[in-house]
């Protein structure tokens, strides 16, 4: 019976990239987002995988979720809990609405599922969780506050969940990526009224290593936190945003 | 950086006679690097060159026979270095501080300023420096290798920054407490109580810290002047 990996956020962008690294370095793939737009049976079709389309910010949609893949692939080795919900405003004109949307999403969503797949994790003796965090989590942004609150909180979480689970094998670490080359640059540009080019520009500009991470390379840096080679980091916080931060997350 | 096939590459260790050093040239060596090694010790590498690294001319030297037998460097990895536990701050001697800055601090900055010059000619390449876990959250009774193995993190998160144009990532590892011969067989890092404070409970095994440096130095790209800390949670 081969591991299996479950990947929230999964339609695009990272999640996508990732399942489909995960995929080849042997894991069976459970895919989720919040809808499946033909998106995510496709990336279950190309990998041999699951697709688990639910909204993980429901309280009840997304650890259901979590059973069907157990009952489907058996119990979940590895989780990465990347699904991220975005708006970007400045802090007096967020609206409630959207401002707590985040929060759900992306920290109380996660709590959630982190909560449903521990028992798997439990039974098999061993299991990882990888936290998709984010720069703005550890040194905030202009205009993301809710973003920012959700990522920072994730860490707290992950730092929380390493001590507590790591006694029991499971090992919880999280990656704070800055400046990612996918499609959530679209929602940047358009909060700076900028083509997609010209952010890029604008943020290779405040990267020292003067480009945006490729999703391949975030998607490594989940596959060594999912592998053999990680097996003595716990509650760590692995930034590989061309030294955008610089600091201890 | 991984595109590439990894038998032409070249992995230069510090240190790499015993411990996290030696643990780092076999890793790169069983995926078909090619090694070599400075130690006091000869050491089971391709390359073989003894020196003590805060000897700057002599890490010169040896640093220009790997390139000459090589010609090329990718990889350096300044894991020489030295401990010493259970000594209060006012028996730390000036001898005693000056030895340990030349070799851990020194030491780094000596093979960083004898290999980056091979690596800037061909403008890529990685550097990993082992610290310490202690480098981050403080530790009682050794406060001199600690200082040493702080002021490496500024160190590499300065010349991170550097060389941060070019294709050369500058990284560091901060190892918890790993079983070597650098802990006495009476460490106080390998009592049971302390053990027991940590999340895994046990001790770092070398090829753990090996593998994040086989990281760093495979899949590392986009990261510049990280410290990466396999600890078994030591510090989280």
């Amino acid at each position: 019976m081969t591991s299996v990996a479950l990947i929230t956020g999964a339609a695009q962008g990272l999640g996508r990239v990732t399942a489909l690294r995960l995929a080849a370095d042997g894991f069976t793939v459970a895919v989720n987002d919040v809808t499946d737009d033909g998106r995510l049976t496709e990336l279950a079709e190309r990998t041999g995988g699951l697709a688990v389309p639910a909204d993980i910010a429901d309280p009840l949609t997304g650890p259901a979720m979590v059973a069907a893949v157990t009952d489907r692939l058996g119990p979940v080795q590895v989780l990465v809990a990347n699904a991220a919900a975005m708006a970007m405003s400045p802090f007096l004109e967020a609206k409630p609405d959207e401002w707590w949307r985040q929060i759900d999403v992306n920290l109380s969503g996660h709590f959630r599922i982190i909560q449903a797949v521990i028992p798997g994790m439990r039974a098999l003796g061993h299991g990882r969780i990888v936290v998709i965090s984010s720069g703005w989590g550890v040194i905030g942004h202009p205009n993301a506050t809710a973003y920012a609150a959700s990522k920072a909180g994730l860490i707290a979480l992950t730092k929380g969940l390493g001590r507590e689970l790591g006694p029991q094998g499971i090992l919880t670490n999280a990656i704070a990526p800055s400046f990612i080359d996918t499609e959530q640059l679209r929602v940047d540009a358009d909060d700076a009224g900028l083509t997609l080019d010209e952010m890029r520009r604008v943020y290779s500009d405040l990267i020292p290593v003067r480009r945006l991470a490729s999703p391949e390379d975030i998607a490594a840096a989940v596959a060594f936190l999912a592998g053999p080679g990680s097996s003595a980091i716990v509650g760590q916080v692995l930034q590989p945003n061309g030294g955008v931060t610089r600091t201890r997350a | 950086m991984t595109s590439v096939g990894t038998g032409d590459r070249v992995a230069l260790v510090s240190g790499a006679a015993s411990g996290i050093g030696r643990a780092c040239a076999e890793a790169m060596g069983r995926s078909g690097w090619r090694t070599a090694g400075i130690d006091l010790n000869a050491s089971d590498t391709d390359l073989s060159l003894q020196a003590d690294v805060s000897d700057r001319a002599a890490v010169a030297a040896a640093v220009d026979r790997v390139a000459e037998r090589f010609g090329r460097i990718d990889l350096l990895v300044t894991a020489a270095g030295y401990y010493e536990e259970g000594i209060d701050v006012a028996d730390i001697t000036v001898a005693r501080w000056d030895r340990m800055l030349a070799v851990i601090l020194g030491g780094t900055v000596n093979c960083c300023a004898a290999v980056l010059p091979h690596m800037l000619s061909r403008g890529e390449g990685a550097i990993v420096a082992i610290s310490s876990e202690l480098a981050l959250a403080g530790s009682a009774t050794d406060l001199h290798y600690v200082a040493a193995k702080g002021a490496v993190l500024g160190l590499i998160k300065s010349l991170a920054m550097e060389v941060a144009p070019t294709a050369i990532r500058v990284n560091a590892v901060a190892p918890g407490p790993t079983d070597t011969p650098l802990l006495a067989a009476d460490s106080l890092w390998r009592e049971p109580d302390y053990l027991a404070t940590l999340p895994l409970g046990r001790l770092v095994r070398p090829e753990e810290i090996a593998s994040a440096v086989y990281y760093l130095a495979t899949e590392g790209s986009m990261y510049c002047g990280e410290v990466l800390s396999p600890n078994a949670g030591a510090v989280i």
